[in-house]
Protein backbone atom coordinates (compact mmCIF):
# COMPACT_ATOMS: atom_id res chain seq x y z
CA UNK A 1 0.00 0.00 0.00
CA UNK A 2 2.14 2.48 -1.05
CA UNK A 3 -0.25 5.58 -0.57
CA UNK A 4 -0.48 5.22 3.00
CA UNK A 5 2.42 7.14 3.87
CA UNK A 6 1.53 9.73 2.17
CA UNK A 7 -2.12 10.05 3.24
CA UNK A 8 -0.68 10.01 6.69
CA UNK A 9 1.46 12.57 6.20
CA UNK A 10 -1.44 14.90 4.73
CA UNK A 11 -3.68 13.49 7.38
CA UNK A 12 -0.84 15.04 10.16
CA UNK A 13 -0.89 18.01 8.80
CA UNK A 14 -3.86 19.96 9.43
CA UNK A 15 -4.80 17.65 12.48
CA UNK A 16 -1.64 18.03 14.23
CA UNK A 17 -2.62 21.87 14.29
CA UNK A 18 -5.45 21.65 15.82
CA UNK A 19 -4.21 19.97 18.88
CA UNK A 20 -1.93 23.14 19.72
CA UNK A 21 -3.57 25.86 20.98
CA UNK A 22 -2.52 29.31 19.54
CA UNK A 23 -0.05 32.59 20.73
CA UNK A 24 2.32 43.71 16.33
CA UNK A 25 2.27 45.76 13.58
CA UNK A 26 4.76 45.90 10.82
CA UNK A 27 3.48 48.94 8.75
CA UNK A 28 2.47 52.17 9.62
CA UNK A 29 -0.43 52.15 7.68
CA UNK A 30 -1.40 49.17 9.55
CA UNK A 31 -4.05 50.32 12.86
CA UNK A 32 -5.67 47.01 13.64
CA UNK A 33 -3.87 43.18 12.92
CA UNK A 34 -6.69 40.78 13.10
CA UNK A 35 -7.62 38.32 15.62
CA UNK A 36 -5.99 34.95 15.15
CA UNK A 37 -8.65 32.32 13.43
CA UNK A 38 -9.80 30.45 16.53
CA UNK A 39 -8.85 26.24 17.19
CA UNK A 40 -12.57 24.78 16.33
CA UNK A 41 -12.58 27.25 13.38
CA UNK A 42 -8.85 26.09 12.08
CA UNK A 43 -10.15 22.55 13.27
CA UNK A 44 -13.26 22.38 10.88
CA UNK A 45 -11.33 24.02 7.72
CA UNK A 46 -8.56 21.69 8.03
CA UNK A 47 -11.01 18.78 7.59
CA UNK A 48 -12.50 20.22 5.30
CA UNK A 49 -9.48 20.66 3.39
CA UNK A 50 -8.70 16.87 4.03
CA UNK A 51 -12.12 15.78 2.56
CA UNK A 52 -12.11 18.24 -0.11
CA UNK A 53 -8.65 16.77 -1.73
CA UNK A 54 -9.34 12.86 -1.18
CA UNK A 55 -12.87 13.72 -2.52
CA UNK A 56 -10.98 15.23 -5.33
CA UNK A 57 -8.82 12.26 -5.90
CA UNK A 58 -12.03 10.19 -5.88
CA UNK A 59 -14.07 12.38 -8.12
CA UNK A 60 -11.94 12.09 -11.18
CA UNK A 61 -12.57 13.68 -14.51
CA UNK A 62 -10.28 11.34 -16.91
CA UNK A 63 -10.75 13.99 -19.99
CA UNK A 64 -9.35 17.69 -19.65
CA UNK A 65 -11.91 19.96 -19.61
CA UNK A 66 -9.97 23.32 -19.29
CA UNK A 67 -7.23 22.74 -21.73
CA UNK A 68 -6.97 24.31 -25.26
CA UNK A 69 -10.22 25.70 -26.34
CA UNK A 70 -13.05 26.32 -23.39
CA UNK A 71 -16.37 27.44 -24.19
CA UNK A 72 -16.92 31.44 -23.85
CA UNK A 73 -19.28 33.62 -24.60
CA UNK A 74 -19.08 36.89 -26.38
CA UNK A 75 -20.58 40.01 -24.00
CA UNK A 76 -19.64 43.43 -25.57
CA UNK A 77 -17.12 45.86 -27.17
CA UNK A 78 -15.27 47.97 -25.63
CA UNK A 79 -14.27 50.70 -27.68
CA UNK A 80 -10.65 52.16 -28.20
CA UNK A 81 -11.95 55.65 -26.34
CA UNK A 82 -12.73 54.12 -22.92
CA UNK A 83 -9.00 53.04 -22.89
CA UNK A 84 -7.76 56.76 -23.91
CA UNK A 85 -9.86 58.07 -21.11
CA UNK A 86 -9.08 55.09 -18.49
CA UNK A 87 -5.69 55.36 -19.20
CA UNK A 88 -5.77 59.42 -19.06
CA UNK A 89 -7.44 58.84 -15.34
CA UNK A 90 -3.92 55.93 -14.56
CA UNK A 91 -1.49 58.46 -15.87
CA UNK A 92 -3.60 61.55 -13.69
CA UNK A 93 -3.60 59.23 -10.66
CA UNK A 94 0.26 58.44 -10.75
CA UNK A 95 0.42 61.67 -10.98
CA UNK A 96 -1.50 62.49 -7.75
CA UNK A 97 -0.07 60.19 -5.66
CA UNK A 98 3.53 61.18 -6.92
CA UNK A 99 3.24 64.71 -5.91
CA UNK A 100 1.33 63.96 -2.91
CA UNK A 101 4.11 61.93 -2.07
CA UNK A 102 6.87 64.36 -2.68
CA UNK A 103 4.76 67.48 -1.42
CA UNK A 104 2.46 66.14 1.41
CA UNK A 105 3.10 65.50 4.47
CA UNK A 106 5.93 63.02 5.44
CA UNK A 107 3.78 60.76 7.52
CA UNK A 108 2.51 57.23 6.46
CA UNK A 109 -1.44 57.96 7.37
CA UNK A 110 -1.68 61.38 6.71
CA UNK A 111 -0.27 61.17 3.08
CA UNK A 112 -2.20 60.00 0.29
CA UNK A 113 0.29 57.94 -1.16
CA UNK A 114 1.37 55.00 1.04
CA UNK A 115 -2.49 53.78 0.85
CA UNK A 116 -2.50 54.35 -2.60
CA UNK A 117 0.23 52.40 -3.40
CA UNK A 118 0.11 49.38 -0.34
CA UNK A 119 -3.72 48.88 0.07
CA UNK A 120 -5.69 50.14 -3.34
CA UNK A 121 -2.75 49.26 -5.80
CA UNK A 122 -1.21 46.32 -4.42
CA UNK A 123 -4.18 44.63 -3.00
CA UNK A 124 -7.34 45.93 -4.75
CA UNK A 125 -5.90 45.50 -8.34
CA UNK A 126 -5.36 42.02 -7.02
CA UNK A 127 -8.74 41.51 -6.08
CA UNK A 128 -10.01 43.24 -8.83
CA UNK A 129 -8.32 41.28 -11.48
CA UNK A 130 -9.54 38.23 -9.91
CA UNK A 131 -13.13 39.21 -10.34
CA UNK A 132 -12.94 41.61 -13.59
CA UNK A 133 -9.75 39.95 -15.83
CA UNK A 134 -6.92 42.17 -16.53
CA UNK A 135 -8.08 45.67 -16.01
CA UNK A 136 -5.14 46.23 -15.31
CA UNK A 137 -3.70 47.18 -18.86
CA UNK A 138 -5.76 49.56 -19.39
CA UNK A 139 -5.27 51.61 -16.68
CA UNK A 140 -1.80 51.20 -16.30
CA UNK A 141 -0.40 54.59 -16.19
CA UNK A 142 3.05 54.06 -17.85
CA UNK A 143 1.91 51.35 -20.43
CA UNK A 144 -1.04 54.14 -21.66
CA UNK A 145 1.77 56.70 -21.70
CA UNK A 146 3.91 54.60 -23.80
CA UNK A 147 0.96 53.84 -26.36
CA UNK A 148 0.42 57.55 -26.16
CA UNK A 149 3.72 58.17 -26.72
CA UNK A 150 4.09 55.80 -29.57
CA UNK A 151 0.67 57.22 -31.72
CA UNK A 152 2.49 60.94 -31.31
CA UNK A 153 5.50 59.27 -33.01
CA UNK A 154 3.64 57.82 -35.40
CA UNK A 155 1.36 60.63 -36.45
CA UNK A 156 4.97 62.67 -36.51
CA UNK A 157 7.14 60.65 -38.77
CA UNK A 158 6.27 59.48 -41.84
CA UNK A 159 8.53 56.43 -41.91
CA UNK A 160 8.58 53.31 -40.52
CA UNK A 161 8.96 53.15 -36.53
CA UNK A 162 12.15 51.72 -36.03
CA UNK A 163 11.95 48.09 -35.07
CA UNK A 164 11.70 46.88 -31.62
CA UNK A 165 14.75 44.75 -30.52
CA UNK A 166 14.33 41.14 -29.45
CA UNK A 167 13.10 40.06 -26.25
CA UNK A 168 16.25 37.92 -24.87
CA UNK A 169 13.90 34.15 -24.68
CA UNK A 170 15.98 33.00 -21.01
CA UNK A 171 14.64 36.36 -19.53
CA UNK A 172 11.68 35.39 -19.62
CA UNK A 173 9.28 36.39 -16.69
CA UNK A 174 12.46 37.02 -14.69
CA UNK A 175 12.54 40.63 -14.47
CA UNK A 176 8.94 40.71 -13.42
CA UNK A 177 9.93 38.36 -10.28
CA UNK A 178 13.08 40.53 -9.80
CA UNK A 179 10.74 43.22 -9.25
CA UNK A 180 7.93 41.94 -7.84
CA UNK A 181 10.57 40.88 -4.89
CA UNK A 182 11.81 44.44 -4.45
CA UNK A 183 8.43 45.17 -3.79
CA UNK A 184 7.97 42.90 -1.35
CA UNK A 185 11.15 43.89 0.48
CA UNK A 186 10.01 47.78 0.20
CA UNK A 187 6.63 46.46 1.93
CA UNK A 188 7.85 44.51 4.34
CA UNK A 189 11.54 45.07 5.81
CA UNK A 190 12.98 48.25 3.93
CA UNK A 191 13.24 50.94 6.80
CA UNK A 192 11.54 53.86 4.67
CA UNK A 193 8.62 51.70 3.42
CA UNK A 194 6.17 54.42 4.74
CA UNK A 195 8.28 57.22 3.84
CA UNK A 196 5.77 58.97 0.94
CA UNK A 197 8.93 61.02 -0.74
CA UNK A 198 11.14 57.92 -0.91
CA UNK A 199 8.12 55.91 -2.27
CA UNK A 200 7.27 58.76 -4.93
CA UNK A 201 11.28 58.82 -6.60
CA UNK A 202 10.44 55.18 -6.45
CA UNK A 203 7.62 55.11 -8.43
CA UNK A 204 8.93 57.69 -10.70
CA UNK A 205 12.41 55.65 -11.04
CA UNK A 206 9.89 52.39 -11.75
CA UNK A 207 7.98 54.41 -14.90
CA UNK A 208 11.22 55.55 -16.15
CA UNK A 209 12.62 52.16 -16.41
CA UNK A 210 9.40 50.42 -17.95
CA UNK A 211 8.96 53.40 -20.47
CA UNK A 212 13.19 52.44 -21.36
CA UNK A 213 12.05 49.00 -22.04
CA UNK A 214 8.87 49.31 -23.50
CA UNK A 215 10.55 51.41 -26.05
CA UNK A 216 13.30 49.12 -26.68
CA UNK A 217 11.43 45.79 -26.83
CA UNK A 218 7.95 46.74 -27.63
CA UNK A 219 4.76 47.74 -25.44
CA UNK A 220 3.10 44.48 -25.49
CA UNK A 221 6.34 42.25 -25.07
CA UNK A 222 7.33 44.00 -22.03
CA UNK A 223 4.52 44.48 -20.46
CA UNK A 224 3.71 40.58 -20.50
CA UNK A 225 7.22 39.82 -19.79
CA UNK A 226 8.87 42.07 -18.11
CA UNK A 227 6.89 44.66 -16.06
CA UNK A 228 6.56 43.53 -12.81
CA UNK A 229 2.75 44.96 -11.98
CA UNK A 230 1.84 44.07 -15.55
CA UNK A 231 2.52 41.00 -15.11
CA UNK A 232 1.81 40.21 -11.52
CA UNK A 233 -1.79 41.77 -11.78
CA UNK A 234 -1.90 39.74 -14.93
CA UNK A 235 -1.32 36.27 -13.08
CA UNK A 236 -4.31 36.89 -11.15
CA UNK A 237 -6.50 37.63 -14.40
CA UNK A 238 -6.37 34.46 -16.12
CA UNK A 239 -8.52 33.18 -12.66
CA UNK A 240 -11.25 35.92 -13.88
CA UNK A 241 -14.18 34.43 -15.99
CA UNK A 242 -13.61 37.54 -18.11
CA UNK A 243 -11.43 38.37 -21.04
CA UNK A 244 -11.31 41.10 -23.18
CA UNK A 245 -9.25 40.26 -26.86
CA UNK A 246 -9.43 42.86 -29.62
CA UNK A 247 -11.70 45.30 -27.88
CA UNK A 248 -14.33 42.43 -27.17
CA UNK A 249 -15.21 41.22 -23.70
CA UNK A 250 -15.57 37.29 -23.10
CA UNK A 251 -17.01 35.29 -20.27
CA UNK A 252 -15.48 31.81 -19.80
CA UNK A 253 -15.30 29.56 -16.98
CA UNK A 254 -13.21 30.71 -13.91
CA UNK A 255 -9.50 29.22 -13.75
CA UNK A 256 -9.92 28.73 -17.47
CA UNK A 257 -7.21 31.62 -18.49
CA UNK A 258 -4.24 29.51 -15.87
CA UNK A 259 -3.24 26.71 -18.53
CA UNK A 260 -2.55 29.12 -21.15
CA UNK A 261 0.39 30.61 -18.94
CA UNK A 262 3.13 30.37 -20.91
CA UNK A 263 6.17 28.22 -19.82
CA UNK A 264 8.82 31.22 -20.10
CA UNK A 265 11.36 31.18 -17.60
CA UNK A 266 11.20 33.18 -14.24
CA UNK A 267 7.03 32.18 -13.85
CA UNK A 268 7.86 29.62 -11.28
CA UNK A 269 9.81 32.46 -9.77
CA UNK A 270 7.59 34.53 -9.64
CA UNK A 271 4.51 32.68 -7.80
CA UNK A 272 7.43 31.83 -5.62
CA UNK A 273 7.93 35.10 -4.73
CA UNK A 274 4.34 36.34 -4.45
CA UNK A 275 3.53 32.80 -1.84
CA UNK A 276 6.55 33.68 -0.18
CA UNK A 277 6.20 37.26 0.29
CA UNK A 278 2.91 36.77 2.30
CA UNK A 279 3.75 34.35 4.31
CA UNK A 280 6.57 35.97 5.70
CA UNK A 281 4.26 39.07 6.27
CA UNK A 282 1.63 36.72 7.99
CA UNK A 283 4.83 35.06 10.18
CA UNK A 284 5.99 38.37 11.07
CA UNK A 285 3.26 38.58 12.70
CA UNK A 286 3.56 34.98 14.85
CA UNK A 287 5.39 33.77 17.80
CA UNK A 288 7.79 31.95 15.68
CA UNK A 289 9.31 35.24 14.13
CA UNK A 290 9.07 37.01 16.86
CA UNK A 291 11.58 34.98 18.79
CA UNK A 292 13.84 34.60 16.03
CA UNK A 293 13.81 38.03 15.25
CA UNK A 294 16.11 39.35 17.89
CA UNK A 295 18.56 37.22 17.19
CA UNK A 296 18.72 38.32 13.63
CA UNK A 297 18.33 41.94 14.43
CA UNK A 298 21.09 41.70 16.88
CA UNK A 299 23.09 39.75 13.94
CA UNK A 300 23.08 42.67 11.79
CA UNK A 301 24.47 45.03 14.07
CA UNK A 302 20.82 46.45 15.77
CA UNK A 303 18.75 49.01 15.58
CA UNK A 304 16.53 49.75 12.81
CA UNK A 305 18.89 48.95 10.10
CA UNK A 306 19.53 45.51 11.85
CA UNK A 307 15.68 44.97 11.78
CA UNK A 308 15.69 45.62 8.11
CA UNK A 309 18.53 42.68 6.95
CA UNK A 310 17.03 40.57 9.79
CA UNK A 311 13.63 40.33 8.16
CA UNK A 312 15.38 40.55 4.87
CA UNK A 313 17.09 37.03 5.50
CA UNK A 314 13.36 35.95 6.92
CA UNK A 315 12.09 37.16 3.85
CA UNK A 316 14.38 35.25 1.60
CA UNK A 317 13.94 32.16 3.64
CA UNK A 318 10.11 31.98 3.00
CA UNK A 319 10.57 32.11 -0.64
CA UNK A 320 12.80 29.66 -1.23
CA UNK A 321 10.70 27.35 1.65
CA UNK A 322 7.91 27.98 -0.71
CA UNK A 323 10.44 27.05 -4.01
CA UNK A 324 12.18 24.04 -1.91
CA UNK A 325 8.61 22.45 -1.58
CA UNK A 326 7.38 23.13 -4.64
CA UNK A 327 10.69 21.33 -6.17
CA UNK A 328 10.04 18.52 -3.88
CA UNK A 329 7.14 17.51 -5.17
CA UNK A 330 7.53 17.65 -8.88
CA UNK A 331 10.70 16.03 -8.12
CA UNK A 332 8.27 13.33 -6.55
CA UNK A 333 6.04 13.89 -9.66
CA UNK A 334 8.77 12.68 -12.08
CA UNK A 335 9.04 9.76 -10.39
CA UNK A 336 5.52 8.34 -11.16
CA UNK A 337 5.86 7.52 -14.53
CA UNK A 338 6.20 8.19 -18.12
CA UNK A 339 9.54 10.25 -18.02
CA UNK A 340 9.07 13.53 -17.55
CA UNK A 341 11.85 15.45 -16.25
CA UNK A 342 11.41 17.52 -12.71
CA UNK A 343 12.10 20.73 -14.61
CA UNK A 344 9.56 20.17 -17.40
CA UNK A 345 6.74 18.74 -14.40
CA UNK A 346 7.57 21.97 -12.68
CA UNK A 347 6.76 24.02 -15.68
CA UNK A 348 3.59 22.62 -16.50
CA UNK A 349 2.19 22.91 -13.23
CA UNK A 350 3.26 26.16 -12.36
CA UNK A 351 -0.15 27.61 -13.11
CA UNK A 352 -2.07 25.82 -10.42
CA UNK A 353 0.35 27.94 -7.36
CA UNK A 354 -1.71 31.31 -9.37
CA UNK A 355 -5.06 30.46 -6.91
CA UNK A 356 -2.85 29.86 -4.00
CA UNK A 357 -0.87 32.76 -4.10
CA UNK A 358 -4.15 34.40 -5.03
CA UNK A 359 -5.76 32.65 -1.60
CA UNK A 360 -2.86 33.90 0.20
CA UNK A 361 -2.68 37.93 -0.73
CA UNK A 362 -6.86 37.60 0.03
CA UNK A 363 -6.53 36.17 3.67
CA UNK A 364 -3.76 37.87 4.51
CA UNK A 365 -4.77 41.20 3.50
CA UNK A 366 -8.77 41.60 2.99
CA UNK A 367 -8.96 43.31 6.49
CA UNK A 368 -6.13 45.88 5.06
CA UNK A 369 -8.33 46.77 1.96
CA UNK A 370 -10.98 46.49 3.86
CA UNK A 371 -10.54 49.05 6.86
CA UNK A 372 -7.67 51.26 5.47
CA UNK A 373 -9.40 50.86 2.20
CA UNK A 374 -12.04 53.28 3.43
CA UNK A 375 -9.25 55.68 4.48
CA UNK A 376 -9.35 56.31 0.78
CA UNK A 377 -12.42 58.97 1.41
CA UNK A 378 -10.90 61.40 3.77
CA UNK A 379 -7.18 61.06 1.53
CA UNK A 380 -8.81 62.01 -1.60
CA UNK A 381 -10.51 65.27 0.18
CA UNK A 382 -6.66 65.71 1.80
CA UNK A 383 -3.98 64.36 -0.21
CA UNK A 384 -1.28 66.32 1.14
CA UNK A 385 -2.24 65.83 4.89
CA UNK A 386 -2.13 69.55 4.97
CA UNK A 387 -5.57 70.13 5.83
CA UNK A 388 -7.78 71.11 2.58
CA UNK A 389 -11.02 69.11 2.11
CA UNK A 390 -11.41 68.99 -1.39
CA UNK A 391 -14.53 66.97 -1.67
CA UNK A 392 -15.53 67.94 1.94
CA UNK A 393 -15.09 64.27 3.10
CA UNK A 394 -11.56 65.14 5.22
CA UNK A 395 -13.48 64.42 8.38
CA UNK A 396 -14.52 60.68 7.60
CA UNK A 397 -13.18 58.43 9.11
CA UNK A 398 -12.90 54.42 9.53
CA UNK A 399 -15.69 52.14 10.60
CA UNK A 400 -13.71 49.07 12.10
CA UNK A 401 -17.18 47.69 12.59
CA UNK A 402 -18.39 47.60 8.83
CA UNK A 403 -17.68 43.54 9.21
CA UNK A 404 -16.99 41.55 12.40
CA UNK A 405 -13.80 39.84 13.65
CA UNK A 406 -15.81 36.58 12.84
CA UNK A 407 -17.10 37.50 9.20
CA UNK A 408 -12.65 38.08 8.38
CA UNK A 409 -12.21 34.99 9.40
CA UNK A 410 -14.72 33.34 7.29
CA UNK A 411 -13.27 35.02 4.21
CA UNK A 412 -9.87 34.19 4.79
CA UNK A 413 -10.51 30.64 5.83
CA UNK A 414 -13.04 30.67 3.10
CA UNK A 415 -10.14 32.19 0.55
CA UNK A 416 -7.47 29.29 1.89
CA UNK A 417 -10.68 26.40 0.81
CA UNK A 418 -11.08 28.21 -2.35
CA UNK A 419 -8.05 28.56 -3.73
CA UNK A 420 -6.87 24.90 -2.59
CA UNK A 421 -9.42 23.40 -4.25
CA UNK A 422 -9.10 25.77 -7.54
CA UNK A 423 -4.98 24.82 -7.59
CA UNK A 424 -6.37 20.70 -7.36
CA UNK A 425 -8.61 21.45 -10.41
CA UNK A 426 -5.58 23.05 -12.34
CA UNK A 427 -3.23 20.41 -11.34
CA UNK A 428 -5.60 17.51 -12.24
CA UNK A 429 -6.85 19.11 -15.55
CA UNK A 430 -3.04 19.65 -16.74
CA UNK A 431 -2.28 15.86 -15.22
CA UNK A 432 -5.37 14.10 -17.62
CA UNK A 433 -3.74 16.05 -20.14
CA UNK A 434 -0.39 15.18 -20.36
CA UNK A 435 -0.16 11.73 -18.91
CA UNK A 436 -1.32 9.12 -21.90
CA UNK A 437 -2.35 6.82 -18.82
CA UNK A 438 -5.35 8.09 -16.82
CA UNK A 439 -3.42 5.52 -13.75
CA UNK A 440 0.38 7.90 -14.03
CA UNK A 441 -1.91 11.05 -14.11
CA UNK A 442 -3.60 10.04 -10.76
CA UNK A 443 -0.41 9.11 -9.38
CA UNK A 444 1.27 11.65 -9.97
CA UNK A 445 -1.84 14.08 -8.30
CA UNK A 446 -0.78 12.45 -4.91
CA UNK A 447 2.05 14.75 -4.78
CA UNK A 448 0.60 17.85 -6.07
CA UNK A 449 -2.00 16.79 -3.07
CA UNK A 450 0.72 16.95 -0.83
CA UNK A 451 1.74 20.87 -2.40
CA UNK A 452 -1.89 22.23 -2.31
CA UNK A 453 -2.34 20.74 1.48
CA UNK A 454 0.51 21.75 2.66
CA UNK A 455 0.31 25.14 1.45
CA UNK A 456 -2.96 25.29 2.47
CA UNK A 457 -1.81 24.26 6.17
CA UNK A 458 0.71 26.67 6.05
CA UNK A 459 -2.04 29.18 5.13
CA UNK A 460 -4.36 28.38 7.75
CA UNK A 461 -1.32 28.05 10.42
CA UNK A 462 -0.13 31.57 9.75
CA UNK A 463 -3.44 32.72 10.52
CA UNK A 464 -3.63 31.06 13.60
CA UNK A 465 -0.52 32.05 14.96
CA UNK A 466 -0.83 35.87 15.31
CA UNK A 467 1.19 36.88 18.48
CA UNK A 468 -1.55 38.48 20.99
CA UNK B 1 8.26 3.81 -3.75
CA UNK B 2 11.50 4.74 -1.39
CA UNK B 3 11.07 8.47 -2.71
CA UNK B 4 7.49 8.29 -1.71
CA UNK B 5 7.72 7.33 1.71
CA UNK B 6 10.57 10.03 1.87
CA UNK B 7 8.52 12.80 0.47
CA UNK B 8 5.70 11.50 3.61
CA UNK B 9 8.10 11.85 6.25
CA UNK B 10 9.61 14.74 5.01
CA UNK B 11 6.16 16.54 4.87
CA UNK B 12 4.85 15.19 8.27
CA UNK B 13 8.46 16.31 9.41
CA UNK B 14 7.30 20.00 7.89
CA UNK B 15 4.31 19.61 9.70
CA UNK B 16 5.65 18.62 13.26
CA UNK B 17 8.54 21.51 13.25
CA UNK B 18 5.24 24.31 12.72
CA UNK B 19 3.43 22.61 15.63
CA UNK B 20 6.59 22.49 17.64
CA UNK B 21 7.40 26.09 16.48
CA UNK B 22 3.85 27.40 17.45
CA UNK B 23 3.92 25.38 20.71
CA UNK B 24 6.86 26.68 22.60
CA UNK B 25 6.40 30.14 20.52
CA UNK B 26 3.14 30.71 22.15
CA UNK B 27 4.21 32.05 25.42
CA UNK B 28 6.94 34.73 24.74
CA UNK B 29 5.35 37.65 25.02
CA UNK B 30 6.42 39.07 28.76
CA UNK B 31 3.36 40.37 29.77
CA UNK B 32 0.59 41.78 31.82
CA UNK B 33 -2.89 40.91 31.18
CA UNK B 34 -6.13 42.39 32.51
CA UNK B 35 -9.77 41.39 31.71
CA UNK B 36 -11.28 45.24 32.71
CA UNK B 37 -8.79 45.60 35.66
CA UNK B 38 -6.52 48.39 35.43
CA UNK B 39 -3.33 48.17 34.12
CA UNK B 40 0.40 50.68 34.56
CA UNK B 41 2.21 50.63 31.92
CA UNK B 42 6.04 51.76 33.29
CA UNK B 43 8.09 54.08 30.64
CA UNK B 44 11.61 53.79 31.52
CA UNK B 45 14.14 55.65 29.27
CA UNK B 46 11.44 55.80 26.99
CA UNK B 47 10.65 52.13 26.60
CA UNK B 48 8.33 49.95 28.19
CA UNK B 49 9.58 48.24 31.61
CA UNK B 50 9.50 44.63 31.02
CA UNK B 51 8.73 44.95 26.93
CA UNK B 52 5.70 45.51 25.25
CA UNK B 53 2.63 44.72 27.24
CA UNK B 54 -0.43 43.26 27.04
CA UNK B 55 -4.00 44.11 27.44
CA UNK B 56 -6.71 41.50 26.66
CA UNK B 57 -10.39 41.69 27.36
CA UNK B 58 -13.50 40.97 25.44
CA UNK B 59 -15.47 43.42 22.95
CA UNK B 60 -17.87 45.58 25.41
CA UNK B 61 -15.17 45.64 28.07
CA UNK B 62 -13.98 49.16 29.45
CA UNK B 63 -9.93 49.78 28.37
CA UNK B 64 -8.54 51.23 31.33
CA UNK B 65 -5.03 51.52 31.36
CA UNK B 66 -1.96 54.25 32.68
CA UNK B 67 0.91 55.18 31.62
CA UNK B 68 4.00 56.70 33.60
CA UNK B 69 6.10 57.90 31.81
CA UNK B 70 10.22 59.68 32.31
CA UNK B 71 9.98 61.12 28.92
CA UNK B 72 7.40 63.26 27.38
CA UNK B 73 5.84 62.42 24.50
CA UNK B 74 2.31 61.38 22.81
CA UNK B 75 0.19 58.17 24.03
CA UNK B 76 -1.44 56.93 20.63
CA UNK B 77 -3.80 54.05 20.77
CA UNK B 78 -4.21 53.09 17.21
CA UNK B 79 -7.53 52.07 15.33
CA UNK B 80 -9.36 53.78 18.09
CA UNK B 81 -7.53 56.89 17.39
CA UNK B 82 -6.58 57.88 20.89
CA UNK B 83 -4.24 60.29 21.46
CA UNK B 84 -3.12 62.22 25.20
CA UNK B 85 0.23 64.09 25.78
CA UNK B 86 2.46 62.71 28.53
CA UNK B 87 4.69 64.92 30.25
CA UNK B 88 8.10 64.11 31.16
CA UNK B 89 8.37 62.50 34.80
CA UNK B 90 3.92 62.53 34.27
CA UNK B 91 1.24 60.02 34.25
CA UNK B 92 -1.97 59.87 31.83
CA UNK B 93 -4.83 57.60 32.24
CA UNK B 94 -7.33 56.34 29.52
CA UNK B 95 -10.87 54.58 29.90
CA UNK B 96 -12.78 54.04 26.83
CA UNK B 97 -14.65 51.21 25.92
CA UNK B 98 -13.92 48.48 23.81
CA UNK B 99 -16.27 48.83 20.39
CA UNK B 100 -13.50 47.64 18.27
CA UNK B 101 -12.25 43.93 17.88
CA UNK B 102 -8.59 43.44 16.73
CA UNK B 103 -4.93 43.69 17.87
CA UNK B 104 -4.08 47.41 17.97
CA UNK B 105 -0.92 49.16 18.42
CA UNK B 106 -0.38 51.51 21.52
CA UNK B 107 2.89 53.40 21.33
CA UNK B 108 4.80 56.53 22.25
CA UNK B 109 4.03 58.28 19.27
CA UNK B 110 6.71 60.74 17.88
CA UNK B 111 9.29 57.80 18.70
CA UNK B 112 7.40 55.19 17.08
CA UNK B 113 7.85 53.27 20.17
CA UNK B 114 5.49 50.42 20.74
CA UNK B 115 4.54 50.27 24.54
CA UNK B 116 1.71 47.91 24.31
CA UNK B 117 -0.86 45.57 22.21
CA UNK B 118 -4.52 45.91 23.28
CA UNK B 119 -6.30 42.42 22.00
CA UNK B 120 -10.01 42.92 22.06
CA UNK B 121 -11.72 39.42 21.57
CA UNK B 122 -15.27 39.35 20.04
Amino acid sequence: MRRWPLAAALAAGPVAGVLFPPPAAAHGIVARTDLPIPVWLFGWAAAVVLIVSFAALAALWPTPRLQGEVPERRLFRIPVAVDVVVGAAGIAALGITVYAGIAGLQNALGNLEPTVIYVLFWVGLVVASVLFGDIWRVISPWRALARAASWVSSRLSSGEPPAALEYPKWLGRWPAAAGILFFAWVELTYVNKDDPSTLAIMVLAYVVVMLVGMALYGIETWSERADPFGVYFGLFARLSAFERRDGVVYARPPLAGAPKLELWPGTIALLCVAIGSTTFDGLENGPLWGSVRLHLISFFGGGLTGEQWGSTVGLLVCIAVVAVFYRLAVGGMSEVGEDHTPSELAQKFAHTLIPIAFAYALAHYFSLLVFQGQAMAHLISDPLGRGSDIFGTSRTGIDYNVISAAGIWYVQVAALVIGHVSGLILAHDRAVAMYRDVRDAVRSQYWMLVVMVGFTSLGLWLLSAVNT
Amino acid sequence: MKRAALLALLVAAIVVAFVLAKGSGSNNNTSTSASGAPVTIHVVNGKPQGGIQKITLNKGDRVRFTVDSDVSDEIHVHGYNFHKDVKKGGSVSFNFPATIDGIFVIELESRGEQIASLQVNQ
